[in-house]
């Protein structure tokens, strides 16, 4: 089976790739926060830029990329539509009586902006690392065990359960069921969805049992070798400084 | 010999008040191997989860070496009995093969270089070498099932309890799978305890035999199990296809009542009946002979001639 995985290109070698972890999740934060809060539409096109270019010197195939990032940008297109008509300001054009404001579309190309922006960066930061990796440097960045060990369960556990929906699915194809938007199709689907929940609640407790037995007394169990280099140091610093130097431009260069 | 595992009198009922085990004793002893064979849903599952100590129980003490499972503490039960599940899925559970197979050594306290080392030879022993890195949900069916194994083995027990080892492999990983058992039994003197339905692979697998269904019937000797035909009857098992087709070679007159199990021990009885009768062995068929083989395959075809019609 095929499996959508966020780092499938995590094998590739890039000095982003490179860049250890718990700094790449640090400097990778502080950048999304920073152009989250870009207010200038110059600044917003000018970010958006830089994460594009981060995107190629990845060497992540930008086919997968635009793959998910595109659903992103499905998500927010309606809101160059709304609110060119809905925010008030000067009028640009008017469409039979419709009239859509320079205000509007500047403010709703500026959110869909700073919107792609972050979520290029979020992509990359996720697929140049193991996901499994991730995870660990979250838990040595301090993060509860309790989260990270959800974190890890659900990653492990969503292709099993995937993999068992799926097979639920075929069968029930296999006996003619189709699916349609009527209230047989639903209740129908329901009953499976349920029947997933109480197939999963059966395994989380032999999962638990497997666990008792190889000692597991509540806490992660991970080996966590993580070294920060100077080129580390260099680059998350590199970063944390564009993400300041955005909104302070005006104060670094008067 | 040792006594590696002992069972006293244990009770055991499900949450929901189901009877599962009734009255359990049983004694292992060190670099056995033993198979316990029971009809589904005979409690073979439960019955391994004492083992170790996952089940807590007060209603029967197991021994393990000596001294009780519920006075061990957690690094010293799982140091002692490892318990392979039936479905890997269940027992890999991290992210990636090498953090299932160093979750048990890290439980156990070992420093790092300790634990590397015992993941790589657990690896090697399963013949997964260099599967560190890899994702359990990128492995076939056969691979998991060594790396469950692998991440038991990492824990290096004393005993090994494995629930259906064979079951779902296709025909070389069943035997490599079998393989391996036998390797870690005679090499490395591990103590298999063993529940599973593959007849076939029994004689390979276990020295003795014990059936379970709550309680346990019979115990003895492959053969002896084997040959037990109302036992097999009532607990819904079977012999072996190379055991049944000497019952009916001996209706034909084959003079041995040695009978093989297993192929390969067919093979060396076979040759050795026939040295020991000059090069050949007589068979024939007499007025009687029908009667005979129709009562072998009476009382060996069971579940086909009380089954569905």
């Amino acid at each position: 089976m095929e499996y959508p995985e966020i780092d499938a290109f995590a094998s590739l070698d890039s000095f982003i790739h490179r860049l250890d972890p718990r700094a790449k999740i640090v400097s990778f934060t502080v950048l999304i926060f920073s152009f989250a809060f870009v207010n200038d539409i110059k600044i917003a096109l000018l970010i958006l830029m830089f994460s594009a270019l981060v995107l190629v010197s990845s060497r992540i195939p930008l086919t997968f990329a635009v793959k998910r990032i595109r659903l992103v940008f499905f998500f927010l297109f309606p809101l160059l539509i709304i609110m060119p008509v809905t925010v008030d300001g000067n009028e640009f054009v008017s469409i039979s009586g419709i009239s859509l404001s320079i205000e509007g579309l500047l403010y709703s190309s500026l959110i869909v902006i700073r919107a792609m922006a972050a979520v290029t960066l979020a992509l990359i930061m996720l697929a140049t690392t193991r996901f499994d990796v991730t995870m660990k440097a979250l838990y040595a960045l301090g993060v509860p065990g309790i989260l990270v060990q959800m974190l890890m369960f659900t990653y492990r556990y969503i292709f099993v359960i995937s993999d068992e929906f799926s097979r639920m699915w075929k069968a029930m194809e296999c006996k003619g069921f189709r699916l349609k938007a009527n209230y047989y199709g639903l209740s129908i689907l329901g009953n499976t969805l349920g029947m997933l929940i109480i197939k999963s609640y059966d395994r989380t407790s032999r999962v638990y049992q497997s666990m008792l037995s190889k000692g597991y007394g509540g806490r992660p169990v991970t080996m966590i070798q993580f070294k920060m280099s100077a080129k580390d140091y260099v680059l998350s610093i590199c970063m944390t400084l564009i993400a300041i130097f955005v909104h302070t431009y005006q104060l670094v260069l008067l | 010999m040792k006594e590696a595992i002992k069972v006293e009198n244990l009770d055991y009922s499900y949450p929901d008040g189901t009877t599962a085990l009734e009255d359990i004793s049983l004694t292992i002893y060190e670099g056995e191997k033993v198979v316990i064979v029971g009809p589904n849903g005979a409690g073979k599952t439960t019955f391994f989860l004492h083992l170790n100590g996952t089940i807590k129980n007060p209603g029967g003490d197991v021994t393990v070496f000596g001294r009780s499972i519920t006075s061990m503490k957690l690094k010293e039960r799982i140091h002692e009995v490892g318990v392979v599940f039936q479905d890997p899925d269940d027992q890999l559970f991290m992210p990636t093969v090498f953090d299932d197979v160093s979750f048990g050594p890290i439980n156990m306290g070992l420093d790092e270089d300790d634990v590397k080392r015992r993941v790589i030879k657990a690896l090697s022993k399963v013949g997964l070498e260099g599967f560190e890195e890899k994702v359990p949900h990128n492995l076939s069916y056969g691979q998991k099932k060594r790396v469950a194994l692998a991440s038991v083995l990492s824990m290096e027990p004393k005993v090994l309890v494995l629930d259906e080892p064979t079951a779902n492999l296709d025909p070389k990983s069943r035997v490599d799978f079998i393989d391996l058992i036998n390797h870690l039994n005679e090499n490395d003197g591990i103590t298999t305890i063993i529940a599973m339905h593959d007849v076939n692979a029994i004689p390979e697998l276990a020295n003795r035999v014990y059936v379970l269904n709550r309680n346990i019937v019979a115990e003895g000797s492959p053969r002896d199990i084997f040959s037990d035909w109302e036992l097999l009857n009532k607990n819904n098992l079977e012999a072996p296809d190379v055991f049944k087709l000497f019952k009916v070679l001996n209706c034909f007159g084959y003079p041995s009542d040695n009978l093989p199990l297993c192929f390969n021990e067919a093979i060396q009885v076979l040759t050795s009946s026939i040295e020991g009768k000059e090069g050949h062995i007589h068979l024939h068929l007499h007025e009687h002979t029908h009667k005979e083989i129709n009562d072998v395959i009476n009382s060996y075809n069971h579940h086909r001639n009380n089954g569905y019609k």
